[in-house]
């Protein structure tokens, strides 16, 4: 107990109280804006992982890359570009067809991938499962999930996904990457050439010798990985170039546009973490102050026992530091309680509000310690000149 | 500009009790304030033995505060957040004394006075009576050659004015020297020598 009344000094649960909503407001804000920075973030370190390919025009069964089917032919032929080390034909097709072309960044995704192919993006070499296991080679029927698509259907490892009329076994749910892959439904690209077919029966009739497509063909987009030490814009402009009817994305020109995209969401995010920053500032260094200009009579009557400006001021920055941690530490409880609250309520419908990571978490309590002791040493040296008789007087 | 005290030449020596009295705005508080360093003089001197405390930096100041002076005021002026026996305390720890003898003192004294058995409570819990003899008892927990008292006895019914006042006359007697203000004529009279103010000055009492 001697600890914990050391650690709180008596007569601070006010002063601890305001630092404490200071705090909640910072960290609150904060974790919004952790929240759409990982979000865009996540986008970006994918799109720089691989180069998308995707078949020319904007034709019958486009899918959600909006392309024309990519044909198996274009397929070897990227492979054959040099720079190629390997390509991953793909089908993505939207959940919900009836509201594909709108909020494509929050759009919850089949995605059928060849298995056979190793995962081309550098930078998702593997996603993390949080249950169960990631699709294999020769998978059919079973899907892996993504854990906001997961929540929001309550599914879980041994679950069935419908789609479409087809049925697959949840063999995997991943671990929650606060990106695209969160709304994904992954499964083998068979399974999903199945649903595509489904979805869209003008294609059967160009299988087969009259049409001249083959079920291989039956591909959105490919997946293209370089070999290392390739420069993979360069790559892609030269698969441009000498593979006809194909649309490919230059890494580095995705990752501009995704930025430019996301402008209006970074210029709100800055936003949100300057008026964290202000409110929260504001609200912590007013109420440190306050609490020492309150103690005026105190630092008189102290002086007048024989107390050095110095030991006030060391006096002032214990208790500073003490409670600017301590309420930082209940800001900081009260912020993780509402968002995960909030959080809570609202991962039914798939969603997420709020990221306290650790970075920020740690931000916001050496900002509470550092800004209250500033305050406090501030507010002891605005008052330092004062005669202990003048103090005395102030404070009665 | 009026000067609050003008040409006033105080000394006491070791053991001796003075009483200064006077009316409101006389300059007592102020001469108290400044015998004890709670104020700097605008002009004029004050040694205390052969050292001129008055022109001291404010560090050394502060140690013949801590430990060569000690306050009674009126008011009380203890620390509402700390404890009785804290408020003791206080003044040994800018002296640099070791807690433990001090905390012997301070209940060795607080126990004379009668206020040992309220040392955990805070000041609000405390009478007026109480309040002083804790005062009392930081003030003095140091052994400090100089006592200056600002109407202790103001605040309090005449029982625990007398105690206060027997505790004064009895530092004197150990040889310390104890300035005391007041206004009231049964407290003056325990002093050995009375001094009137008068708009700032001594006039004859």
């Amino acid at each position: 107990m001697v600890g914990v009344r050391r650690l709180w000094p008596r007569g601070y649960l006010f002063t601890v109280l305001g630092i404490a909503v200071g705090v909640a407001g910072l960290v609150a804000l904060g974790a919004m804006a952790e929240r759409i920075t990982r979000f865009i973030d996540g986008g970006d370190r994918f799109v720089l992982g691989q180069i998308s390919v995707a078949g020319e025009g904007m034709g019958m069964g486009a899918g959600f890359t909006a392309g024309g089917l990519l044909r198996v032919a274009r397929i070897a032929e990227i492979a054959r570009v040099p720079g190629v080390a390997g390509v991953q034909p793909q089908v993505m097709l939207p959940l919900k067809t009836t509201t594909s072309q709108f909020l494509t960044l929050t759009q919850e995704l089949v995605l059928g991938m060849d298995l056979a192919v190793p995962m081309p993006n550098r930078n998702y070499r593997e996603l993390p499962v949080r249950s169960g296991r990631f699709l294999q080679p020769g998978d059919r029927g079973v899907a892996v999930v993504g854990s906001d698509f997961a929540a929001s259907r309550r599914l879980a490892v041994g679950g069935m996904l419908s789609v479409g009329g087809l049925k697959w076994t949840i063999v995997g749910v991943l671990d929650k990457t606060l990106t695209a892959p969160d709304r994904f439904a992954m499964v083998s690209i068979e399974d999903a050439r199945d649903l595509w077919l489904r979805r869209d029966p003008l294609l059967v009739q160009l299988f087969g010798p009259a049409g001249g497509l083959g079920r291989a063909d039956l591909n959105s987009g490919a997946a293209v990985a370089w070999e290392a030490g390739a420069d993979p814009d360069a790559l892609a402009r030269r698969i441009q170039e000498t593979v006809p009817g194909v649309n490919v994305t230059i890494p580095s020109e995705v990752s501009r546009l995704l930025r430019e995209s996301t402008a209006f969401f970074s210029a709100l995010l800055l936003g949100i973490g300057v008026l964290g920053l202000v409110i929260g500032g504001l609200s912590l260094s007013n109420t440190v102050t306050a609490a020492v200009f309150e103690r005026i009579r105190d630092f008189g009557i102290k002086r007048a026992l024989g107390a050095t400006d110095l030991d006030l001021l060391r006096e002032v920055l214990g208790e500073a530091l003490a409670v600017s941690l301590s309420g930082g530490m209940a800001g900081i409880a009260v912020a993780v309680a509402i968002g995960w609250a909030i959080d809570l309520r609202i991962v039914r419908e798939g969603q997420q509000i709020f990221l306290f990571s650790p970075r920020l978490l740690a931000f916001a309590l050496v900002f509470s310690v550092v800004l209250g002791a500033l305050a406090a040493a501030y507010a002891t040296l605005r008052i330092a000149h004062l005669t202990p008789a003048d103090a005395i007087r102030r404070g009665a | 500009m009026v000067p609050a005290l003008a040409g006033v030449d105080l000394e006491a020596k070791p053991g001796e009790f003075v009483a200064v009295v006077g009316a409101s705005g006389s300059g007592k508080s102020t001469l108290l304030n400044l015998l004890g360093l709670l104020e700097p003089p605008d002009t004029g001197e004050i040694w205390f033995d052969d050292l001129r405390v008055s022109h001291l930096p404010r560090r050394a100041q502060a140690r013949v505060r801590g430990g060569r002076i000690g306050y009674v005021f009126q008011s009380f002026l203890l620390i509402s957040g700390l404890t009785a026996l804290e408020n003791v305390l206080l003044a040994a720890r800018y002296v640099g004394r070791g807690r433990a003898a001090a905390l012997r003192e301070a209940m060795a004294l607080m126990e004379r006075l009668g206020v040992a058995d309220r040392r955990d409570h805070y000041p609000a819990q405390l009478s007026g009576g109480e309040q002083q003899r804790v005062a009392y008892c930081r003030a003095v927990l140091n052994h400090p050659p100089l006592v200056l008292a600002d109407e202790p006895t103001g605040s309090l019914d005449d029982a625990h004015a007398a105690v206060i006042l027997g505790e004064l006359r009895a530092l004197a007697r150990d040889g310390v020297s104890v300035i005391l203000v007041t206004h009231r004529a049964e407290a003056a009279a325990e002093a050995q020598r009375v001094l009137k103010l008068e708009a700032g000055r001594f006039v004859a009492p």
